[in-house]
């Protein structure tokens, strides 16, 4: 029953873009697997893969060649709109600019990926509302994004990715805007948070020490991955 | 998404963007009012043509005559003559509503001085219910028992003073007579009446003297409203019911040919009335050309206003046309500019429709948000435009008023007005379409880059 705990297997990945006359080797042929309730941190220099990593695991971007399977689905072989659907039902995600709507207030943000999902006004504001008491924004409930803090704005956008209860979250420099208390407050939010209900999270980050809240650690250079730092 | 949720969404971001959403739509509502005005042009053009072939005969009538055309070996008795039988075989016919046969006869009124030669045409009560004459006083001849006469509104112009040779056409004096109560006498027998005349005037020498014929006080029905100076295909005629007149003539005239009957060839007149004409209703203006071909078949003349309002109708369909590709044009420019705003609406909401796809927005959906949107635009502008167009049409309409025309130059019925903005809101979704295709297509990459 081992393979059942494995939630995603990247076997012999690679992403290249052609610039003009050059090609650009993104990921340069990768290999790992990550268990299910795993904490992961994806570290390396600026222009590494990193991002590129991760898009592709979440299906933004199709790879140039290579297997990803999540949730023992092939995601290299899907649709747009099977992605769509994909990511609907399996996978949160987590911006670095926190990436909130405008004119919403916390709950319609929260509860967005919910009305996208069909779900009625009343269930996923209950939900959103439950969600936000557990970021610890009860009292910003109706505020806007603009008349809130960017570490309230990146809880709002934790809360968002939590709300469809994913299996997977991912989050590419969730704390790049952030400084440095407020980053440490909204690490160890998502880690308690994923801790609790199991959920698998995978996250791009600069700050080595903010990658010690992970179990694993990836480094990677050059687009490939120089070394995996397992936490004891 | 729910549908209400799609709505709700559209909505809002149309709000976001106010001042760019009412310019647009100021696009859509110009260019609906403007094919609106134009086609309601067309429309009132048609329909007041219409109403003046409805007062001129109606749209559904047909007059039966004998055909004129008979050559020396036509017999009598093949000569086709309007009789009962025929008014019973054209009734017979299933799109024949209402038949009445017509007895025209010419005679002189008289009352006190004037004088008047008039047309009395006797048709069944139920034809002249049928026609819906407008009444000044009294009521429509029904009775089938005693004879009245209804007076056609310029009746009373054409009584002259006999003594003065003044009238109403002459110098403008209106003729001192009340049709519904003044007592007015009938002359039938206008042939002995100008030998009796002839024998006053004349020297007396040769013919015998000849006995003015008898006069016969008409009882008045009613009179026909519209005043002196509106003519109307009824103006000029006194309607009487058929029945009581019929038998009057036949008292008046026994033994002796009424005037305007046939006689046989030794001279005597037939026992049978024949009609001058037969008055026809089709049940529906689409049956009136068949109709009209049976009876000719039969071997007798007709005539309709079929050809005039087929070639009315063709005339105005193309200004119709004509006038609604104008305003098409406008409708055009404004279709542009939703689809433009569209666009600019999609680059600004690069990021945002970049975060709605990875956060689990269906493509389909996203298609769904900016057609919406687009057709928002299109429903609020026609629903604006339409309202415009009422107002523009009230004030073409008081203009032409004020110019002393009697007709609704602009006329929007409701299918006008419910298919404009059907139209406008398909246009807008059309204008919408590439548009929203693109957004559908936008990577969602774009919500990771920074910017
Ligand atoms: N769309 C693209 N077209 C061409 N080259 C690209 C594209 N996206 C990324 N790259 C290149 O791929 C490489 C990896 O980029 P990636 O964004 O994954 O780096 P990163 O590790 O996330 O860096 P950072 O820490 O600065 O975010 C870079 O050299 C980058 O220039
Ligand atoms: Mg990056």
């Amino acid at each position: 029953m081992k393979k059942d705990k494995t939630v995603i297997t990247v076997s012999d990945l690679y992403k290249i873009y052609r610039v003009g006359e050059t090609k650009v080797r993104a990921l340069n042929g990768v290999d790992f697997s990550i268990n299910r309730g795993e904490f992961c941190s994806i570290v390396g220099a600026s222009g590494s893969g990193k991002s590129t990593l991760l898009n592709m695991l979440a299906g933004l971007e199709k790879p140039t060649k290579g297997e990803i399977v999540i949730a023992g689905e092939h995601m290299e072989k899907k649709s747009e709109n099977g992605l769509v659907r994909f990511r609907q039902a399996h996978i949160g995600f987590i911006f670095q600019s926190f990436n909130l709507m405008d004119t919403m207030n916390a709950i319609e943000n929260v509860a967005l990926p919910l009305t996208f999902q069909g779900m009625d006004r009343r269930t996923r504001t209950r939900k959103a509302e439950q969600m936000l008491d557990m970021v610890g924004l009860t009292k910003y409930k109706k505020h806007k994004p603009t008349q809130m803090s960017g570490g309230q704005q990146q809880r709002v956008g934790v809360a968002r990715a939590l709300v469809v209860e994913p299996e997977i979250i991912f989050a590419d420099e969730p704390t790049g805007n952030l400084d440095s208390r407020t980053s440490r407050e909204v690490m160890e939010l998502m880690q308690r948070v994923v801790r609790e209900k199991k959920q698998t999270l995978i996250m791009v980050t600069h700050d080595n020490e903010l990658a010690g809240f992970a179990d694993r650690i990836f480094h990677i250079r050059d687009g490939k991955i120089l070394k995996i730092e397992e936490k004891t | 998404m729910r549908i209400g949720d799609l709505l709700l969404m559209s909505i809002s971001s149309l709000w976001k963007r106010k001042v760019r959403t009412v310019l647009t739509v100021l696009g859509v509502v110009i260019g609906t009012a403007s094919i609106v005005v134009m086609v309601s042009l067309g429309l009132g053009l048609n329909r007041s043509t219409m109403q003046n072939i409805e007062e001129n005969g109606g749209l559904t009538s047909i007059q039966v005559w004998e055909s004129g055309n008979f050559d020396s070996e036509t017999s009598d008795k093949d000569r086709k003559r309007l009789d009962d039988e025929l008014v019973k075989t054209i009734a017979a016919n299933p799109h024949v509503e209402l038949v009445s046969p017509v007895l025209s006869i010419s005679v002189l009124a008289k009352c006190g001085a004037y004088e008047n030669n008039l047309d009395i045409r006797g048709m069944s009560g139920e034809a002249l219910a049928r026609m819906n004459f407008p009444l000044a006083s009294g009521e429509v001849p029904l009775a089938e028992d005693t004879l009245a006469f209804l007076y056609g509104n310029q009746i009373l112009a054409g009584f002259m003073n006999s003594r003065t040779g003044s009238g109403y056409w002459m110098d403008g004096t209106i003729p001192d007579i009340d049709l519904q109560n003044d007592a007015i006498f009938i002359i039938y027998d206008m042939d002995s009446y100008y030998n009796s005349q002839g024998n006053q005037g004349g020297s007396g020498a040769g013919a015998a003297a000849v006995k003015p014929p008898k006069k016969y006080i008409a009882q008045c029905a009613g009179v026909i409203d519209g005043g002196l100076e509106t003519y109307k295909s009824y103006s000029w005629s006194v309607y009487c019911n058929i029945v009581p007149m019929e038998a009057h003539l036949k008292r008046i005239f026994r033994g002796k040919a009424i005037p305007g009957q046939p006689l046989t060839a030794t001279g005597k007149p037939y026992k049978e009335i024949y009609y001058n004409e037969i008055y026809v209703e089709a049940d529906d203006m689409e049956h009136v050309a068949e109709v009209q071909k049976w009876i000719t078949d039969m071997g007798y003349q007709t005539s309709s206003n079929t050809e005039w309002v087929d070639s009315t109708k063709k005339q105005y369909g193309y200004i119709q046309a004509v006038l609604g590709g104008i305003g098409a044009v406008s409708l055009i420019v404004a279709a542009i500019g939703i689809t433009n705003t569209m666009m600019m609406s999609i680059y600004e909401r690069t990021k945002e429709i970049g975060v709605m796809k990875v956060i689990g927005c269906d493509m389909r959906d996203i298609r769904s948000l900016f057609l919406l949107e687009a057709g928002f635009i299109g429903l609020i502008g026609g629903l604006v435009g339409i309202g415009f167009s009422f107002l523009i049409s009230l004030v073409i309409n008081r203009i032409v008023a004020g110019m002393g025309m009697e007709m609704t130059l602009s006329y929007i019925p409701a299918w006008l007005a419910g298919a404009s903005v059907v139209f406008a809101v398909f246009v807008g979704m059309a204008s919408g379409f590439f548009p929203a295709l693109r957004a559908m297509r936008l990577s969602p990459l774009a919500a990771i880059r920074r910017g």
